[in-house]
C-alpha cells in the first residue's frame, strides 16, 4: 500500500515534469543551463530544490537522533553560503554570460587561461559527486525498505532506487527538474511539518515538551562538548569550522554553476540569496522529528540512525500516511540526484571529452555521451554504497572536504587579479592531498574539521606562490 | 560605489555568518530557554530567520549608489 503511493507520487511527478518541457527543443544549451532564461521564481525553485534532499529529510534527523547538537551545523552552513553568494554569484553570472560559459571548469579555463586547470577541476567535480549521489541512493533505499515493511531487502530496494534515478534523469532536463521541484517541495514541506510538529505532539503534547523530555533522558544533547573534551568528536571548534567549510564550498559542485548560469540576470540571483535563508528554517522541524524518534524508538546505532523518524512513521502511523511521507522523501532524493548526475555528466562530456580529448563534439554525440556518463556516475555511486556503509551526513562531509578546495580559485579570480593558474593549481593539489589524507581521521588537531585545515593549506600555498612568482595574470 | 558603502554592505552581510560561527562558543548552553527551546538552538534559528533583513539592507545600500 505504502509502496503503491510512492509509485503514484514518483510517476506523477515525472509526468508533470515531462508536460512542462515537451515544447522545448533539447540542445545542450537548453539541457545544461536552461538557455539562461530562468526568472526569479523558477530559479528560486531550482536553487531551493537543492536544499530539500535526502540529506535534509533523513540525514539531518539522523544526526539529531545520533549526535544531538552537532546536527545544528546543518541549519547554519546554508545561511553562511547565501551571505557569501550574495556577493559572489552576480559577478560569476556576468562573466558566464559575457564569455558564454556553461560549467565551473569553463570559468577556470576562462579566468586562468589554462585548459589543464579546467580539466583538473572537471575531473574533481565528476568524481567528488559520487558520494553525494550515494547519499541520495542510500536515502531512497532506506525509504523503500521501510515503506515495504521489511519484505524486500536492501539490495532489491537499492536496485529499484538506481533504476528510478536513471529514469528520472533521462526523462527531464534541468528545466523539467526545476518544475518537478515545485511538486517535490510542496510534498516535502508538508511531510516535514507533519514529522516535526504532529509526531512530537502525538507523543509529548508539543515540540517544546518533547525537547524537555529528550533533555531529561540525555542532559547534554542540545549543547556542544567544549573544546578539548575527552571522547567527544564534535566539539565547538569542529562545529564552527564545519559550518565555514560547507558554507564556502556550497556553490562549487558540478550542478551549481549550471544553476547559476540558468539565471536571467545577476539581480535575479542576488534577490534569491536574500530570501533563501528562510527556506532553511524548515530544518528545525527535521531536528524535532529526529529528537522525537530518539525518545520513541531508541537504540539505533551508527548509520541506522538515518531511519529514525521513518521508523516512527512505520510503527505508529497508517500505511497511506507512511506512503505519503516516504513518497515525498523519494522525490527529495530523486530530484537532487538528477541535477547532480546531469551536472557531473555535462561537466565531464564538455570539459574532458570535448575540450581535452576532442571526442563527442556534435550535439547528438554529446547527448549520448552525457547519458552514458550519467549511468557511469550512478553505477559508481552504487559501488560506493556497497563498500562504504556510513551515515548520510558523513557522505556529505566527505564531499565537502574535496569540493570546497575549488573555492579559493573561484574567489581569487574575482578579488585578486594577480593570482595565476600555477598558484591556484598548487593550492588545489595541496588542499586535495591534505583532504584525502585526512579521510581516515576527519578531525584535525585542535578538534577542527580536517577539510577546513586542508582549505587553509590550500589558500596559504596559493597566496605564497602568487607572492613568490609576481607574475601577472592577463585580465580579460 | 563609494568605499564606505562597499564596506557597510560587507559588514552587514557578515554579521549573520559571524553570529552563526564565531559567536557559538558564547551561546553554547541550554539556559535561558526561549519558548521552551534550548538557547543554542533558539539562537541559531533566530539568526537564520533575520539574515534576509541584513542582506536586504545590504542590497538597498547597493541600489542607492
Amino acid at each position: 500500500m505504502a509502496l503503491v503511493i510512492i509509485a503514484v507520487i514518483v510517476v506523477g511527478t515525472i509526468a508533470f515534469a515531462l508536460t512542462s518541457v515537451r515544447r522545448l527543443k533539447m540542445d545542450p544549451h537548453e539541457f545544461i543551463v536552461g538557455s539562461r532564461s530562468f526568472g526569479a521564481l523558477l530559479l528560486w525553485i531550482l536553487l531551493a530544490g537543492e536544499i530539500y534532499t535526502s540529506f535534509t529529510f533523513l540525514g539531518a534527523a539522523g544526526w539529531a537522533y545520533g549526535k544531538g547538537a552537532a546536527a545544528f551545523y546543518i541549519l547554519a552552513y546554508g545561511t553562511v553560503a547565501y551571505c557569501i553568494g550574495f556577493f559572489l554569484l552576480p559577478p560569476i553570472w556576468r562573466i558566464g554570460k559575457e564569455r558564454g560559459l556553461l560549467t565551473l571548469p569553463d570559468f577556470f579555463i576562462d579566468r586562468y587561461g589554462s585548459k589543464t586547470l579546467g580539466i583538473a577541476v572537471a575531473v574533481l567535480q565528476f568524481f567528488l559527486v559520487i558520494p553525494y549521489v550515494t547519499l541520495q541512493l542510500t536515502g531512497l533505499q532506506i525509504l523503500l525498505t521501510i515503506a515495504g515493511y521489511g519484505r524486500y531487502d536492501a539490495t532489491i530496494a537499492v536496485s529499484i532506487a538506481f533504476i528510478l534515478m536513471a529514469l528520472f534523469v533521462f526523462t527531464a532536463g534541468l528545466r523539467g527538474t526545476a518544475w518537478a521541484s515545485v511538486v517535490k517541495d510542496t510534498l516535502v514541506l508538508g511531510a516535514v511539518l507533519f514529522a516535526g510538529i504532529a509526531i512530537p505532539a502525538r507523543f509529548f503534547g508539543s515540540p517544546a515538551a518533547m525537547v524537555g523530555h529528550v533533555l531529561q533522558l540525555h542532559p547534554h544533547w542540545m549543547t556542544l562538548p567544549p573544546p578539548g573534551a575527552t571522547n567527544a568528536a564534535y566539539t565547538v571548534p569542529w562545529f564552527v569550522t564545519t559550518i565555514l567549510l560547507s558554507g564556502v564550498g556550497f556553490f562549487m559542485g558540478p550542478a551549481n554553476a549550471p544553476a547559476i548560469y540558468s539565471a536571467r540576470s545577476g539581480e535575479t540571483l542576488r534577490r534569491n540569496m536574500i530570501f533563501m535563508p528562510l527556506y532553511q528554517l524548515v530544518l528545525l522541524f527535521v531536528f524535532f522529528a529526529g529528537f522525537t524518534a530518539l525518545a520513541v524508538v531508541p537504540g539505533l546505532k551508527g548509520p541506522a540512525a538515518d531511519q529514525s523518524f521513518m521508523l516512527v512513521m512505520q510503527r505508529y502511523y497508517s500505511a497511506p500516511a507512511l506512503g505519503l511521507v516516504a513518497g515525498a522523501g523519494c522525490l527529495a532524493a530523486l530530484l537532487p540526484a538528477s541535477t547532480l548526475l546531469l551536472g557531473a555528466a555535462s561537466v565531464f562530456s564538455k570539459n574532458v571529452l570535448g575540450d581535452a580529448l576532442n571526442v563527442a563534439t556534435g550535439d547528438r554525440e554529446r547527448t549520448w555521451a552525457t547519458r552514458l556518463l550519467v549511468l557511469i556516475v550512478a553505477f559508481l555511486a552504487l559501488v560506493l554504497w556497497i563498500f562504504f556503509k556510513t551515515s548520510l551526513v558523513d557522505l556529505l562531509l566527505f564531499y565537502y572536504v574535496g569540493i570546497t578546495q575549488l573555492a579559493p580559485g573561484v574567489i581569487f579570480a574575482l578579488v585578486w587579479p594577480r593570482v595565476g593558474p600555477w598558484a591556484v593549481g598548487a593550492g588545489l593539489l595541496a588542499g586535495e592531498c591534505v583532504g584525502f589524507y585526512s579521510l581516515h581521521n576527519t578531525i584535525a588537531p585542535g578538534g577542527i574539521n580536517a577539510g577546513f585545515f586542508a582549505l587553509v593549506v590550500n589558500v596559504a600555498i596559493c597566496a605564497l606562490v602568487t607572492i613568490a612568482t609576481k607574475k601577472k595574470l592577463a585580465v580579460v | 560605489m563609494t568605499p564606505a558603502a562597499r564596506w557597510s554592505r560587507i559588514v552587514l552581510a557578515a554579521i549573520p555568518p559571524v553570529m552563526l560561527t564565531l559567536a557559538i562558543p558564547f551561546v553554547n548552553r541550554d539556559e535561558p530557554r526561549l519558548l521552551g527551546f534550548p538557547f543554542l538552538l533558539a539562537w541559531m534559528v533566530l539568526w537564520v530567520a533575520v539574515t534576509p533583513l541584513f542582506l536586504f539592507a545590504a542590497d538597498r545600500i547597493g541600489r542607492k549608489q
